[in-house]
Protein backbone atom coordinates (compact mmCIF):
# COMPACT_ATOMS: atom_id res chain seq x y z
CA UNK A 1 0.00 0.00 0.00
CA UNK A 2 1.17 3.51 -0.74
CA UNK A 3 -0.15 6.77 0.61
CA UNK A 4 -0.13 9.74 -1.75
CA UNK A 5 -1.39 13.25 -1.20
CA UNK A 6 -2.49 15.19 -4.28
CA UNK A 7 -3.16 18.92 -3.95
CA UNK A 8 -5.09 20.59 -6.75
CA UNK A 9 -5.35 24.37 -7.12
CA UNK A 10 -8.14 25.09 -9.58
CA UNK A 11 -8.77 28.35 -11.43
CA UNK A 12 -12.41 28.21 -12.48
CA UNK A 13 -14.13 30.76 -14.71
CA UNK A 14 -17.90 31.14 -14.36
CA UNK A 15 -18.32 32.43 -17.93
CA UNK A 16 -21.96 33.21 -18.64
CA UNK A 17 -22.78 32.71 -14.96
CA UNK A 18 -20.51 35.61 -13.87
CA UNK A 19 -23.33 38.00 -12.81
CA UNK A 20 -24.85 35.22 -10.67
CA UNK A 21 -21.51 34.26 -9.11
CA UNK A 22 -20.48 37.87 -8.45
CA UNK A 23 -23.94 38.55 -7.02
CA UNK A 24 -23.58 35.73 -4.51
CA UNK A 25 -20.22 37.07 -3.34
CA UNK A 26 -21.85 40.41 -2.51
CA UNK A 27 -25.06 38.94 -1.08
CA UNK A 28 -27.24 39.75 -4.09
CA UNK A 29 -29.63 37.42 -5.91
CA UNK A 30 -29.05 37.96 -9.64
CA UNK A 31 -31.67 36.06 -11.63
CA UNK A 32 -32.34 35.63 -15.35
CA UNK A 33 -35.64 36.94 -16.75
CA UNK A 34 -36.81 35.41 -20.02
CA UNK A 35 -37.50 37.72 -22.95
CA UNK A 36 -40.45 35.62 -24.11
CA UNK A 37 -42.36 34.42 -21.05
CA UNK A 38 -40.85 36.63 -18.31
CA UNK A 39 -40.09 33.44 -16.36
CA UNK A 40 -37.37 34.34 -13.85
CA UNK A 41 -34.89 31.63 -12.97
CA UNK A 42 -32.69 31.61 -9.88
CA UNK A 43 -30.16 30.02 -10.18
CA UNK A 44 -30.24 31.36 -13.72
CA UNK A 45 -31.00 29.13 -16.68
CA UNK A 46 -29.18 29.83 -19.93
CA UNK A 47 -32.16 28.37 -21.78
CA UNK A 48 -35.54 29.22 -20.22
CA UNK A 49 -37.98 26.41 -19.43
CA UNK A 50 -39.98 27.76 -22.40
CA UNK A 51 -36.86 27.21 -24.63
CA UNK A 52 -36.09 30.92 -25.13
CA UNK A 53 -32.38 31.75 -25.02
CA UNK A 54 -32.67 35.55 -24.84
CA UNK A 55 -33.14 37.24 -21.49
CA UNK A 56 -31.81 39.84 -19.08
CA UNK A 57 -30.27 39.89 -15.63
CA UNK A 58 -32.51 41.16 -12.85
CA UNK A 59 -31.78 41.66 -9.17
CA UNK A 60 -34.27 40.00 -6.83
CA UNK A 61 -35.10 41.42 -3.41
CA UNK A 62 -33.17 38.51 -1.90
CA UNK A 63 -36.03 37.37 0.33
CA UNK A 64 -37.22 33.78 0.10
CA UNK A 65 -39.85 31.46 1.60
CA UNK A 66 -38.60 28.13 2.94
CA UNK A 67 -40.60 25.26 1.43
CA UNK A 68 -38.62 22.27 2.72
CA UNK A 69 -35.56 22.01 4.91
CA UNK A 70 -33.12 19.37 6.08
CA UNK A 71 -30.52 19.31 8.81
CA UNK A 72 -28.02 16.87 10.27
CA UNK A 73 -24.30 16.12 10.12
CA UNK A 74 -24.11 17.50 6.58
CA UNK A 75 -25.43 20.94 7.66
CA UNK A 76 -28.69 22.86 7.18
CA UNK A 77 -30.12 23.18 3.68
CA UNK A 78 -33.42 24.17 2.14
CA UNK A 79 -35.56 24.20 -0.96
CA UNK A 80 -36.85 27.77 -1.11
CA UNK A 81 -38.84 30.14 -3.28
CA UNK A 82 -37.22 33.55 -3.81
CA UNK A 83 -39.59 36.48 -4.19
CA UNK A 84 -39.73 37.36 -7.88
CA UNK A 85 -38.39 33.97 -9.08
CA UNK A 86 -40.48 31.40 -10.92
CA UNK A 87 -38.08 28.52 -10.21
CA UNK A 88 -37.18 27.23 -6.76
CA UNK A 89 -33.71 27.17 -5.25
CA UNK A 90 -31.65 24.77 -3.16
CA UNK A 91 -29.26 26.50 -0.78
CA UNK A 92 -27.52 26.55 2.59
CA UNK A 93 -29.41 27.84 5.65
CA UNK A 94 -27.41 29.93 8.11
CA UNK A 95 -28.76 30.79 11.59
CA UNK A 96 -32.35 30.11 10.58
CA UNK A 97 -34.49 28.74 13.40
CA UNK A 98 -36.71 25.70 12.85
CA UNK A 99 -39.83 27.84 13.10
CA UNK A 100 -38.66 30.48 10.60
CA UNK A 101 -40.53 30.31 7.32
CA UNK A 102 -38.48 32.86 5.39
CA UNK A 103 -35.05 34.39 5.15
CA UNK A 104 -32.80 36.63 3.11
CA UNK A 105 -29.77 35.91 0.93
CA UNK A 106 -26.44 36.41 2.66
CA UNK A 107 -22.91 36.84 1.33
CA UNK A 108 -20.88 33.71 2.12
CA UNK A 109 -18.00 33.82 4.56
CA UNK A 110 -16.12 31.46 2.24
CA UNK A 111 -14.36 32.45 -1.00
CA UNK A 112 -16.60 29.98 -2.82
CA UNK A 113 -19.85 31.20 -4.40
CA UNK A 114 -21.91 29.59 -1.64
CA UNK A 115 -25.61 30.31 -1.95
CA UNK A 116 -26.81 31.07 1.60
CA UNK A 117 -30.04 32.18 3.24
CA UNK A 118 -30.00 33.72 6.69
CA UNK A 119 -32.62 35.03 9.11
CA UNK A 120 -34.39 38.26 8.36
CA UNK A 121 -33.48 41.32 10.42
CA UNK A 122 -36.06 41.56 13.21
CA UNK A 123 -39.29 43.26 12.26
CA UNK A 124 -38.88 42.51 8.56
CA UNK A 125 -40.98 39.98 6.72
CA UNK A 126 -41.68 39.06 3.14
CA UNK B 1 -31.33 -6.18 -35.77
CA UNK B 2 -33.53 -5.93 -32.66
CA UNK B 3 -32.10 -5.20 -29.23
CA UNK B 4 -33.57 -8.58 -28.21
CA UNK B 5 -30.96 -10.16 -30.49
CA UNK B 6 -28.38 -9.12 -27.88
CA UNK B 7 -27.82 -11.92 -25.36
CA UNK B 8 -26.15 -11.78 -21.94
CA UNK B 9 -23.78 -14.72 -22.32
CA UNK B 10 -21.59 -13.85 -19.35
CA UNK B 11 -22.28 -12.10 -16.02
CA UNK B 12 -20.29 -11.77 -12.82
CA UNK B 13 -19.71 -9.55 -9.80
CA UNK B 14 -16.85 -9.48 -7.35
CA UNK B 15 -17.85 -9.02 -3.72
CA UNK B 16 -18.70 -5.38 -2.95
CA UNK B 17 -17.06 -4.25 0.29
CA UNK B 18 -14.15 -2.25 1.65
CA UNK B 19 -11.05 -4.06 0.44
CA UNK B 20 -8.41 -4.69 3.06
CA UNK B 21 -6.55 -7.42 1.18
CA UNK B 22 -4.03 -5.32 -0.73
CA UNK B 23 -5.81 -5.76 -4.07
CA UNK B 24 -6.59 -2.87 -6.41
CA UNK B 25 -9.27 -2.01 -8.94
CA UNK B 26 -7.41 -3.70 -11.80
CA UNK B 27 -7.45 -7.00 -9.87
CA UNK B 28 -11.21 -6.77 -9.28
CA UNK B 29 -11.89 -6.11 -12.97
CA UNK B 30 -9.70 -9.05 -14.00
CA UNK B 31 -11.59 -11.28 -11.56
CA UNK B 32 -15.11 -10.24 -12.67
CA UNK B 33 -14.20 -10.38 -16.36
CA UNK B 34 -12.60 -13.82 -16.00
CA UNK B 35 -15.69 -15.27 -14.34
CA UNK B 36 -18.05 -13.72 -16.91
CA UNK B 37 -15.91 -14.91 -19.82
CA UNK B 38 -15.85 -18.43 -18.40
CA UNK B 39 -19.65 -18.49 -18.18
CA UNK B 40 -19.92 -17.29 -21.78
CA UNK B 41 -17.82 -20.18 -23.06
CA UNK B 42 -16.03 -17.71 -25.32
CA UNK B 43 -12.33 -17.12 -25.72
CA UNK B 44 -10.67 -13.81 -24.93
CA UNK B 45 -9.88 -13.48 -28.64
CA UNK B 46 -13.64 -13.52 -29.42
CA UNK B 47 -14.14 -10.18 -27.63
CA UNK B 48 -14.16 -7.34 -30.14
CA UNK B 49 -14.81 -4.32 -27.95
CA UNK B 50 -14.53 -3.27 -24.32
CA UNK B 51 -16.81 -0.78 -22.55
CA UNK B 52 -15.64 0.50 -19.18
CA UNK B 53 -17.88 2.22 -16.63
CA UNK B 54 -16.05 4.26 -14.04
CA UNK B 55 -17.39 7.43 -12.47
CA UNK B 56 -14.30 9.36 -11.56
CA UNK B 57 -10.55 9.46 -12.05
CA UNK B 58 -10.41 10.98 -8.56
CA UNK B 59 -11.26 7.57 -7.07
CA UNK B 60 -8.63 5.36 -8.74
CA UNK B 61 -6.22 8.09 -9.88
CA UNK B 62 -6.08 6.57 -13.36
CA UNK B 63 -7.04 8.74 -16.30
CA UNK B 64 -7.97 6.87 -19.48
CA UNK B 65 -8.83 3.67 -17.56
CA UNK B 66 -10.38 1.92 -20.58
CA UNK B 67 -7.04 1.58 -22.36
CA UNK B 68 -5.30 0.43 -19.20
CA UNK B 69 -7.97 -2.18 -18.49
CA UNK B 70 -7.90 -3.42 -22.10
CA UNK B 71 -4.24 -4.28 -21.53
CA UNK B 72 -4.89 -5.78 -18.08
CA UNK B 73 -7.61 -8.01 -19.55
CA UNK B 74 -5.43 -9.22 -22.41
CA UNK B 75 -7.68 -7.43 -24.89
CA UNK B 76 -5.11 -5.05 -26.40
CA UNK B 77 -6.22 -4.21 -29.91
CA UNK B 78 -9.97 -4.07 -29.23
CA UNK B 79 -11.95 -0.85 -29.41
CA UNK B 80 -12.01 0.44 -25.83
CA UNK B 81 -14.47 3.08 -24.61
CA UNK B 82 -15.04 4.61 -21.19
CA UNK B 83 -18.66 5.47 -20.31
CA UNK B 84 -19.61 7.93 -17.57
CA UNK B 85 -22.88 9.31 -16.26
CA UNK B 86 -22.45 9.59 -12.50
CA UNK B 87 -24.36 6.84 -10.72
CA UNK B 88 -25.77 5.72 -14.07
CA UNK B 89 -22.30 5.05 -15.54
CA UNK B 90 -22.65 1.26 -15.45
CA UNK B 91 -26.04 1.18 -17.12
CA UNK B 92 -24.86 3.64 -19.77
CA UNK B 93 -21.96 1.30 -20.56
CA UNK B 94 -24.43 -1.59 -20.92
CA UNK B 95 -26.54 0.50 -23.30
CA UNK B 96 -23.57 1.64 -25.36
CA UNK B 97 -22.23 -1.90 -25.67
CA UNK B 98 -25.60 -3.41 -26.55
CA UNK B 99 -26.32 -0.77 -29.17
CA UNK B 100 -22.92 -1.51 -30.77
CA UNK B 101 -23.92 -5.15 -31.18
CA UNK B 102 -27.37 -4.16 -32.42
CA UNK B 103 -25.75 -1.86 -34.98
CA UNK B 104 -23.70 -4.77 -36.27
CA UNK B 105 -20.38 -3.35 -35.10
CA UNK B 106 -19.41 -6.44 -33.08
CA UNK B 107 -20.49 -10.00 -32.29
CA UNK B 108 -19.15 -10.22 -28.74
CA UNK B 109 -18.28 -7.37 -26.40
CA UNK B 110 -17.25 -7.06 -22.77
CA UNK B 111 -18.64 -4.50 -20.31
CA UNK B 112 -16.81 -3.91 -17.06
CA UNK B 113 -17.73 -1.50 -14.26
CA UNK B 114 -15.46 -0.62 -11.39
CA UNK B 115 -14.70 1.99 -8.77
CA UNK B 116 -12.74 1.98 -5.55
CA UNK B 117 -15.26 4.16 -3.73
CA UNK B 118 -14.30 2.92 -0.26
CA UNK B 119 -10.61 2.23 0.13
CA UNK B 120 -8.75 4.84 -1.89
CA UNK B 121 -9.96 8.10 -0.31
CA UNK B 122 -11.50 9.10 3.00
CA UNK B 123 -15.29 9.06 3.23
CA UNK B 124 -15.27 12.84 3.67
CA UNK B 125 -13.22 13.32 0.49
CA UNK B 126 -15.55 11.07 -1.51
CA UNK B 127 -18.60 12.90 -0.15
CA UNK B 128 -17.08 16.26 -1.10
CA UNK B 129 -16.41 14.98 -4.62
CA UNK B 130 -19.97 13.62 -4.84
CA UNK B 131 -21.18 17.15 -4.08
CA UNK B 132 -19.84 18.11 -7.50
CA UNK B 133 -22.08 15.46 -9.12
CA UNK B 134 -24.77 18.14 -9.22
CA UNK B 135 -24.34 21.61 -10.73
CA UNK B 136 -20.90 22.42 -9.33
CA UNK B 137 -21.48 26.18 -9.45
CA UNK B 138 -24.88 26.31 -7.80
CA UNK B 139 -24.95 23.21 -5.58
CA UNK B 140 -21.39 21.85 -5.26
CA UNK B 141 -19.79 25.09 -4.12
CA UNK B 142 -22.68 25.76 -1.75
CA UNK B 143 -21.68 22.57 0.03
CA UNK B 144 -24.96 20.82 -0.69
CA UNK B 145 -24.26 17.15 -0.20
CA UNK B 146 -25.80 14.29 -2.07
CA UNK B 147 -27.70 13.25 1.07
CA UNK B 148 -29.11 16.77 1.61
CA UNK B 149 -30.33 17.08 -1.98
CA UNK B 150 -31.90 13.60 -1.87
CA UNK B 151 -33.49 14.46 1.49
CA UNK B 152 -35.11 17.61 0.08
CA UNK B 153 -36.34 15.78 -3.02
CA UNK B 154 -37.75 12.94 -0.89
CA UNK B 155 -39.60 15.37 1.39
CA UNK B 156 -41.41 16.81 -1.63
CA UNK B 157 -42.29 13.26 -2.75
CA UNK B 158 -43.46 12.20 0.72
CA UNK B 159 -45.70 15.27 1.06
CA UNK B 160 -47.41 14.32 -2.19
CA UNK B 161 -47.52 10.51 -1.84
CA UNK B 162 -48.04 10.19 1.91
CA UNK B 163 -45.07 7.89 2.47
CA UNK B 164 -43.90 7.76 6.07
CA UNK B 165 -40.93 7.02 8.30
CA UNK B 166 -42.30 3.47 8.56
CA UNK B 167 -41.88 3.11 4.78
CA UNK B 168 -38.24 4.21 5.00
CA UNK B 169 -37.77 1.63 7.73
CA UNK B 170 -39.38 -1.13 5.67
CA UNK B 171 -37.15 -0.44 2.67
CA UNK B 172 -34.05 -0.32 4.85
CA UNK B 173 -34.87 -3.55 6.71
CA UNK B 174 -35.88 -5.39 3.52
CA UNK B 175 -32.77 -4.47 1.52
CA UNK B 176 -30.40 -5.25 4.39
CA UNK B 177 -32.21 -8.51 5.09
CA UNK B 178 -31.82 -9.57 1.46
CA UNK B 179 -28.13 -8.66 1.61
CA UNK B 180 -27.66 -11.12 4.48
CA UNK B 181 -28.26 -13.94 1.97
CA UNK B 182 -25.89 -12.45 -0.61
CA UNK B 183 -22.34 -13.59 0.22
CA UNK B 184 -20.94 -10.81 -1.97
CA UNK B 185 -22.80 -8.02 -0.17
CA UNK B 186 -21.01 -5.24 1.68
CA UNK B 187 -23.33 -5.10 4.68
CA UNK B 188 -24.42 -8.27 6.42
CA UNK B 189 -26.50 -6.69 9.16
CA UNK B 190 -30.17 -6.90 10.00
CA UNK B 191 -31.06 -3.33 10.85
CA UNK B 192 -34.26 -2.89 12.81
CA UNK B 193 -36.30 0.26 13.53
CA UNK B 194 -34.36 0.98 16.73
CA UNK B 195 -30.94 0.71 15.09
CA UNK B 196 -32.12 3.06 12.35
CA UNK B 197 -33.46 5.61 14.85
CA UNK B 198 -30.27 5.40 16.88
CA UNK B 199 -28.01 6.00 13.89
CA UNK B 200 -26.77 9.58 13.41
CA UNK B 201 -28.95 12.04 11.46
CA UNK B 202 -27.15 12.93 8.20
CA UNK B 203 -29.82 15.05 6.50
CA UNK B 204 -33.29 14.59 7.98
CA UNK B 205 -35.26 12.43 7.31
CA UNK B 206 -32.14 10.42 6.45
CA UNK B 207 -30.28 8.77 9.31
CA UNK B 208 -27.00 7.00 8.59
CA UNK B 209 -28.72 3.62 8.14
CA UNK B 210 -31.07 4.99 5.44
CA UNK B 211 -27.97 5.58 3.27
CA UNK B 212 -26.01 3.23 1.00
CA UNK B 213 -22.36 2.60 1.93
CA UNK B 214 -19.30 3.52 -0.13
CA UNK B 215 -17.88 0.28 -1.55
CA UNK B 216 -15.08 -1.20 -3.65
CA UNK B 217 -15.82 -3.72 -6.36
CA UNK B 218 -16.28 -4.62 -10.00
CA UNK B 219 -18.82 -6.32 -12.24
CA UNK B 220 -18.63 -7.65 -15.79
CA UNK B 221 -20.88 -8.75 -18.63
CA UNK B 222 -20.26 -10.48 -21.93
CA UNK B 223 -22.86 -9.52 -24.53
CA UNK B 224 -23.24 -11.55 -27.73
CA UNK B 225 -25.21 -11.36 -30.94
CA UNK B 226 -27.91 -14.03 -31.06
CA UNK B 227 -26.61 -15.62 -34.29
CA UNK B 228 -23.11 -15.87 -32.81
CA UNK B 229 -24.17 -17.24 -29.42
CA UNK B 230 -22.08 -20.15 -28.15
CA UNK B 231 -23.97 -23.46 -28.33
CA UNK B 232 -23.72 -24.01 -24.56
CA UNK B 233 -25.52 -20.74 -23.79
CA UNK B 234 -29.02 -21.53 -25.04
CA UNK B 235 -30.50 -20.38 -21.70
CA UNK B 236 -28.88 -16.92 -21.83
CA UNK B 237 -31.32 -14.03 -21.28
CA UNK B 238 -31.75 -11.22 -23.77
CA UNK B 239 -31.63 -7.46 -23.40
CA UNK B 240 -35.24 -6.82 -24.35
CA UNK B 241 -35.38 -3.05 -24.03
CA UNK B 242 -33.38 -0.07 -22.85
CA UNK B 243 -34.20 3.55 -22.16
CA UNK B 244 -32.38 6.62 -20.92
CA UNK B 245 -33.39 10.22 -20.24
CA UNK B 246 -32.24 13.34 -18.43
CA UNK B 247 -33.94 15.86 -16.16
CA UNK B 248 -33.19 19.44 -15.22
CA UNK B 249 -29.90 19.71 -13.33
CA UNK B 250 -31.41 22.12 -10.77
CA UNK B 251 -33.87 20.44 -8.42
CA UNK B 252 -35.69 23.76 -8.05
CA UNK B 253 -36.21 24.19 -11.80
CA UNK B 254 -38.11 20.90 -12.07
CA UNK B 255 -41.87 21.02 -12.26
CA UNK B 256 -41.93 18.59 -9.33
CA UNK B 257 -38.73 18.35 -7.27
CA UNK B 258 -39.88 15.07 -5.73
CA UNK B 259 -40.65 13.23 -8.92
CA UNK B 260 -38.00 11.29 -10.84
CA UNK B 261 -39.33 12.38 -14.24
CA UNK B 262 -36.25 11.21 -16.16
CA UNK B 263 -36.77 7.71 -14.77
CA UNK B 264 -40.38 7.70 -15.93
CA UNK B 265 -39.28 8.73 -19.42
CA UNK B 266 -36.44 6.18 -19.52
CA UNK B 267 -38.82 3.42 -18.38
CA UNK B 268 -41.42 4.36 -20.98
CA UNK B 269 -38.76 4.17 -23.69
CA UNK B 270 -37.55 0.78 -22.46
CA UNK B 271 -41.07 -0.63 -22.12
CA UNK B 272 -41.94 0.59 -25.63
CA UNK B 273 -38.93 -1.24 -27.03
CA UNK B 274 -40.00 -4.47 -25.30
CA UNK B 275 -43.70 -3.96 -25.97
CA UNK B 276 -44.76 -4.46 -22.33
CA UNK B 277 -46.00 -2.34 -19.43
CA UNK B 278 -44.25 -1.92 -16.03
CA UNK B 279 -46.73 -4.36 -14.49
CA UNK B 280 -45.04 -7.25 -16.28
CA UNK B 281 -41.72 -6.76 -14.49
CA UNK B 282 -41.17 -9.74 -12.15
CA UNK B 283 -38.03 -8.64 -10.33
CA UNK B 284 -36.17 -5.34 -10.20
CA UNK B 285 -32.80 -4.07 -9.09
CA UNK B 286 -33.57 -0.47 -8.13
CA UNK B 287 -31.17 2.42 -7.53
CA UNK B 288 -31.63 2.81 -3.77
CA UNK B 289 -28.87 5.30 -2.98
CA UNK B 290 -31.19 6.21 -0.08
CA UNK B 291 -34.27 4.45 1.30
CA UNK B 292 -36.58 7.20 0.05
CA UNK B 293 -35.02 7.11 -3.41
CA UNK B 294 -36.27 3.52 -3.73
CA UNK B 295 -39.82 4.72 -3.00
CA UNK B 296 -39.46 7.55 -5.50
CA UNK B 297 -38.12 5.08 -8.09
CA UNK B 298 -40.98 2.61 -7.56
CA UNK B 299 -43.45 5.41 -8.31
CA UNK B 300 -41.51 6.85 -11.25
CA UNK B 301 -41.02 3.45 -12.88
CA UNK B 302 -44.74 2.76 -12.73
CA UNK B 303 -44.27 -0.31 -10.52
CA UNK B 304 -46.98 0.96 -8.16
CA UNK B 305 -49.66 3.62 -8.12
CA UNK B 306 -49.78 3.48 -4.31
CA UNK B 307 -46.25 2.97 -3.14
CA UNK B 308 -46.79 2.92 0.63
CA UNK B 309 -49.76 0.53 0.48
CA UNK B 310 -48.03 -1.91 -1.90
CA UNK B 311 -44.77 -1.77 0.03
CA UNK B 312 -46.47 -2.57 3.33
CA UNK B 313 -48.51 -5.34 1.66
CA UNK B 314 -45.26 -7.06 0.69
CA UNK B 315 -45.48 -6.48 -3.06
CA UNK B 316 -41.72 -5.82 -3.26
CA UNK B 317 -40.57 -8.43 -0.73
CA UNK B 318 -38.65 -11.50 -2.01
CA UNK B 319 -41.91 -13.41 -2.49
CA UNK B 320 -43.93 -10.40 -3.68
CA UNK B 321 -45.31 -9.73 -7.14
CA UNK B 322 -42.20 -7.72 -8.04
CA UNK B 323 -39.28 -8.55 -5.77
CA UNK B 324 -37.05 -5.50 -5.45
CA UNK B 325 -33.34 -5.55 -4.70
CA UNK B 326 -32.93 -9.24 -3.96
CA UNK B 327 -29.20 -8.48 -4.05
CA UNK B 328 -29.64 -6.07 -1.15
CA UNK B 329 -29.44 -3.10 -3.51
CA UNK B 330 -26.98 -0.28 -3.01
CA UNK B 331 -28.08 -0.11 0.64
CA UNK B 332 -27.12 -3.70 1.37
CA UNK B 333 -24.96 -5.05 -1.43
CA UNK B 334 -23.01 -1.81 -1.67
CA UNK B 335 -22.17 0.87 -4.19
CA UNK B 336 -18.88 0.89 -6.11
CA UNK B 337 -20.33 3.48 -8.50
CA UNK B 338 -19.11 2.33 -11.93
CA UNK B 339 -19.83 -1.30 -11.02
CA UNK B 340 -23.37 -0.60 -9.83
CA UNK B 341 -25.29 -0.57 -13.12
CA UNK B 342 -23.22 -3.39 -14.59
CA UNK B 343 -23.73 -5.39 -11.39
CA UNK B 344 -27.50 -4.79 -11.41
CA UNK B 345 -27.72 -6.07 -15.00
CA UNK B 346 -25.51 -9.04 -14.13
CA UNK B 347 -27.73 -9.82 -11.12
CA UNK B 348 -30.88 -9.73 -13.27
CA UNK B 349 -29.25 -11.97 -15.88
CA UNK B 350 -28.13 -14.54 -13.29
CA UNK B 351 -31.61 -14.59 -11.70
CA UNK B 352 -33.33 -15.06 -15.08
CA UNK B 353 -31.15 -18.14 -15.66
CA UNK B 354 -31.61 -19.57 -12.16
CA UNK B 355 -27.93 -19.03 -11.38
CA UNK B 356 -28.26 -16.57 -8.48
CA UNK B 357 -27.36 -17.16 -4.81
CA UNK B 358 -29.55 -20.11 -3.74
CA UNK B 359 -31.33 -18.40 -0.85
CA UNK B 360 -32.30 -15.45 -3.06
CA UNK B 361 -33.02 -17.23 -6.34
CA UNK B 362 -36.79 -17.20 -7.05
CA UNK B 363 -38.19 -20.72 -7.48
CA UNK B 364 -40.12 -19.69 -10.56
CA UNK B 365 -38.04 -17.81 -13.08
CA UNK B 366 -39.62 -14.44 -13.83
CA UNK B 367 -40.01 -13.50 -17.49
CA UNK B 368 -38.84 -9.89 -17.21
CA UNK B 369 -36.27 -8.24 -14.93
CA UNK B 370 -35.49 -4.55 -14.60
CA UNK B 371 -32.14 -2.91 -13.85
CA UNK B 372 -32.66 0.73 -12.83
CA UNK B 373 -29.88 3.26 -12.34
CA UNK B 374 -29.53 7.01 -12.18
CA UNK B 375 -26.95 9.74 -11.68
CA UNK B 376 -27.43 12.98 -9.75
CA UNK B 377 -30.81 13.23 -8.03
CA UNK B 378 -32.14 11.33 -11.03
CA UNK B 379 -30.71 13.96 -13.33
CA UNK B 380 -29.70 11.19 -15.70
CA UNK B 381 -31.66 7.92 -15.74
CA UNK B 382 -30.87 4.67 -17.54
CA UNK B 383 -32.90 1.47 -17.29
CA UNK B 384 -32.57 -1.95 -18.90
CA UNK B 385 -35.23 -4.65 -19.20
CA UNK B 386 -33.98 -8.22 -19.57
CA UNK B 387 -36.05 -11.17 -20.75
CA UNK B 388 -35.63 -14.81 -19.74
CA UNK B 389 -34.11 -16.94 -22.50
CA UNK B 390 -36.59 -19.11 -24.34
CA UNK B 391 -34.74 -22.28 -23.24
CA UNK B 392 -34.29 -21.24 -19.62
CA UNK B 393 -37.30 -23.06 -18.17
ZN1 LIG C 1 -39.29 31.68 -21.07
Amino acid sequence: MISHRLTLEYTLHPGWLAPFVEGIASGNAMARRCKSCAGTSFPPLRVCLCSETEGEWVKLSGMAHILFRTSGQDGDFGLVQFDGATTKTTLRLIDIADEDTCGVIAAPKSNLPMLCLTRLPSGRST
Amino acid sequence: MQISDVMVTGAALTPFNRRRDGTGFRDWVVSAFGTALELSGLDRSDIQALYVASESDFFHLQLNPASVLATELGLTGVAATRCEGGGASGQIAVHTAARAIQAGAAKHVAVVGVDPSASSLSGDAIRELYGFSFDAWTDGMTGLTSTALYALSYQVFAAEHGTTEADLTTVTCQNRSNACHNPGAHLHRRDGPQEITDSPPIAIPYQRLHCSPLSDGAAALILSRRDAMPANRATAPTLAGMGAASDHMHLGARENAGSFAAKTQAMQRACAEVGIGPGEIGIAEIYDAYAGAQLQAIAALGLSAEVSRDLQAGAFAPTGRCAINLSGGLMGQGAPVGATGVGQTATCALILEGRYHPELQPQTLPRYALADTHGGVCTLAAVTILERGSSAL
